[in-house]
C-alpha cells in the first residue's frame, strides 16, 4: 500500500535519506531497524510530509504523496505517531483526542468512547493536561490520537522509547490489536527484539540506505540486533 | 488617598486598550512564535479608512465596521506576505518582513490622509459620570466593557469550539499539530484575521475616544501590544490581559507621582527589571 521509491531528503547539503526504497503490504506490520542517525526518523518524517524530498517518491495507494503538506497526508490515511510522542502538554486528554480528531467530523465522540475503552489508564484521566500523564500514558495518547484520524497506515517512531518494560509490553499489545483490527503499521524501534516478534516484514536501514531487508526469519536476530545497533560497517 | 484610587480607574480603562491589543499581539504570537511587528500599522490603516470614511458620514457603528474590515484585511495581506512564506524559516527572516511592511502600511495610510492630525468622531459627547468623588469617562466604561466581553469571546472560541483546539494545539506543539491534520497555513490566517478584528476595534476606541488620528497610531499600537504581552509573559492571553492593566495602571500613577516626562520611562524600566529578573511566570512555553 505505501511504496518509497529511491528517496532523498536532505539537510542543507547533508543527504539524510540517500536513496531509500521500501514497501509496507496492506494489513502487515513492517518494522524498520537500524542504529541512530541512520535516517529513521527523517524518512518517517518525510514521508508524513513534514520533510520534503530531494529526489523520489512516496505513493500510497497508488497515489503520489511527496510534495503533499501533512494535513493532507493525514486526509489519505497515513498518521505519524512521533518519536518523543509530542502529545498537547497543555491540553486535557480529551481535547488531545480532539484535535486528532480535527479533519473528521461523524462519529468522534463514538470513536473517543472506544478508545477510551481500549485505553483505560487515558479514561482515568480524561480530564487531566497531557503534560501531567505518566510517559506510558503519554505514549498511549499519542497513539489513541493518531488513531482519531482513523488512518490506514499508521507510522510509528520508536514507541518504546524511554519507557519501562511492562509499558513496553503493553505498547506492543496495543500494536498487535490494531493489527488484527486491519490497520497496516510502519514501525521505527530500538526494541529490535519486540519488534521481529510483531513483524511481518523488518528493514535495516545505516546511513541513510537501506542495508538488508527480508522476513524476521531470515536473519539470525542476534546478527539483526549487532547491525540496528551498531551497523555493518563497524563490526 | 482619592488620587491614588482616581489614578487607578484611569489606570484600568487605559490598561483594558492596551490588554485588548496585548491579547492580539498574542494570539498571532502564540500560534507563529514570531512578533509581528506589522500588527499595529494594520490597525492604523484600518482606522484610517474609517477617519476618511468619517469625512461623508459620523455613524459609529459604520465607522467602527470599516476600522474592523480594514484592519483585517491588511492583517491577512501581511499574514501572507511576511508569515506564511517564511512558517518554516527563521523567525528573523519574517520579523524584517513584517517591518517592511509596517512601512508599506504607514505610507499607504498617509497617503489616504496626508496630514498629520485629523479629528474623529467622538464615541460620546457628553461629560464624564461622577461617582461620588471619583469621575470616569463613559468612553472609559466603553472600552472596559469591550474588553471584558472581547475577553469572554475569545476565551470561548478557544475553550469550547473546534477552532480553539486547534488554534491551542498549534500553540502547544506546532509540528504535532500537522501530525493531527491541522492546516497550520490555513489556521495561521484565520488567527491572524481574529486578532486583526480585535486590533480594529481597539483601534477604533482608542481614537474615538480621544477625538483624533495621527500617524503614531501604528507604532504606538505595536508598542503598547508587544508590552502588555511581555510584561504578561510572552504567550499567554491572561497574562497579557494582566500585563496590558497592569502597564495602564504604572502608567496612569507614574504620570501623576513622577510627572509625563517619566511615564514611559516607568514603564520600559519595569519591563527591563522583569526581563533580567525573569519572574517564573515569565516563560515562553506557559500554557492557557
Amino acid at each position: 500500500m505505501l511504496h518509497v521509491q529511491d528517496l532523498v531528503t536532505a539537510y542543507g547539503k547533508i543527504e539524510a535519506l540517500k536513496g531509500v526504497s521500501l514497501e509496507v503490504a496492506q494489513g502487515s506490520i513492517t518494522c524498520l531497524l537500524g542504529p541512530n542517525g541512520a535516517g529513521k526518523t527523517t524518512l518517517m518524517m518525510t514521508i508524513a510530509g513534514i520533510l520534503k524530498p530531494k529526489a523520489g517518491s512516496v505513493s500510497f495507494f497508488d497515489e503520489k504523496l511527496s510534495g503533499l503538506p501533512p494535513h493532507a497526508i493525514v486526509a489519505r490515511g497515513i498518521a505519524l505517531v512521533p518519536e518523543n510522542r509530542l502529545v498537547f502538554p497543555s491540553m486535557t486528554v480529551l481535547e488531545n483526542l480532539h484535535a486528532g480528531a480535527y479533519q473528521r467530523r461523524d462519529g468522534v465522540a463514538e470513536d473517543i468512547e472506544r478508545l477510551l475503552r481500549r485505553f483505560p489508564r487515558l479514561k482515568e484521566r480524561a480530564a487531566q493536561a497531557a503534560g501531567t500523564l505518566s510517559g506510558g500514558e503519554q505514549q498511549m495518547l499519542a497513539v489513541a490520537r493518531a488513531l482519531m484520524s482513523r488512518p490506514k497506515l499508521l507510522l510509528m517512531d520508536e514507541p518504546s522509547l524511554g519507557l519501562a518494560p511492562l509499558v513496553v509490553e503493553e505498547i506492543f499489545a496495543i500494536i498487535g490489536e490494531l493489527h488484527r483490527d486491519g490497520t497496516a503499521i510502519f514501525l521505527v524501534e530500538q526494541n529490535a527484539h519486540m519488534a521481529l516478534k510483531v513483524a511481518q516484514r523488518f528493514y535495516l536501514m545505516e546511513q541513510g540506505r537501506v542495508s538488508f531487508s527480508g522476513d524476521p526469519g531470515s536473519l539470525a536476530e542476534d546478527e539483526v540486533i549487532r547491525r540496528a545497533y551498531l551497523g555493518s560497517s563497524r563490526a | 488617598m482619592i488620587d491614588f484610587i482616581q489614578n487607578t480607574l484611569d489606570g484600568l480603562s487605559v490598561g483594558a486598550s492596551y490588554a485588548l491589543l496585548g491579547v492580539g499581539f498574542t494570539l498571532i504570537f502564540g500560534v507563529l512564535r514570531r512578533a509581528n511587528l506589522s500588527y499595529g500599522p494594520a490597525i492604523m490603516l484600518g482606522v484610517y479608512l474609517a477617519t476618511w470614511a468619517s469625512f461623508s458620514s459620523k455613524g459609529l457603528l459604520l465607522l467602527a465596521a470599516i476600522a474592523v474590515a480594514g484592519t483585517v484585511l491588511a492583517g491577512a495581506y501581511v499574514e501572507r506576505l511576511c508569515f506564511a512564506p517564511h512558517r518554516r524559516g527563521p523567525a528573523v527572516a519574517a520579523m524584517a518582513a513584517s517591518f517592511a511592511v509596517w512601512m508599506q502600511l504607514e505610507e499607504l495610510a498617509t497617503l489616504l490622509l496626508p496630514r498629520h492630525l485629523y479629528s474623529f468622531p467622538a464615541l460620546y459627547d457628553g461629560g464624564p459620570l461622577a461617582f461620588g468623588p471619583f469621575t470616569a469617562r463613559v468612553e472609559s466604561l466603553v472600552t472596559l466593557a469591550a474588553a471584558v466581553t472581547v475577553c469572554a469571546v475569545v476565551w470561548k472560541l478557544l475553550y469550547a469550539t473546534r477552532f480553539g483546539i486547534a488554534v491551542r494545539a498549534v500553540i502547544d506543539d506546532g509540528r504535532a499539530a500537522e501530525l493531527s491534520g491541522i492546516n497550520v497555513g490555513a489556521l495561521s490566517l484565520r488567527v491572524f484575521a481574529l486578532a486583526s478584528a480585535i486590533g480594529g476595534l481597539t483601534g477604533f476606541l482608542i481614537v474615538s475616544s480621544h477625538e483624533q488620528v495621527t500617524p503614531m497610531l501604528g507604532m504606538w499600537s505595536t508598542l503598547k501590544g508587544m508590552l502588555a504581552m511581555m510584561l504578561g509573559g510572552l504567550g499567554s492571553l491572561p497574562g497579557a490581559v494582566a500585563g496590558g492593566l497592569a502597564l495602564g495602571l504604572i502608567e496612569a500613577h507614574s504620570q501623576w507621582y513622577l510627572g509625563p516626562q517619566l511615564r514611559d520611562f516607568t514603564a520600559y524600566l519595569l519591563l527591563f527589571a522583569l526581563l533580567a529578573a525573569r519572574p517564573p511566570w515569565m516563560n515562553t512555553r506557559s500554557a492557557y
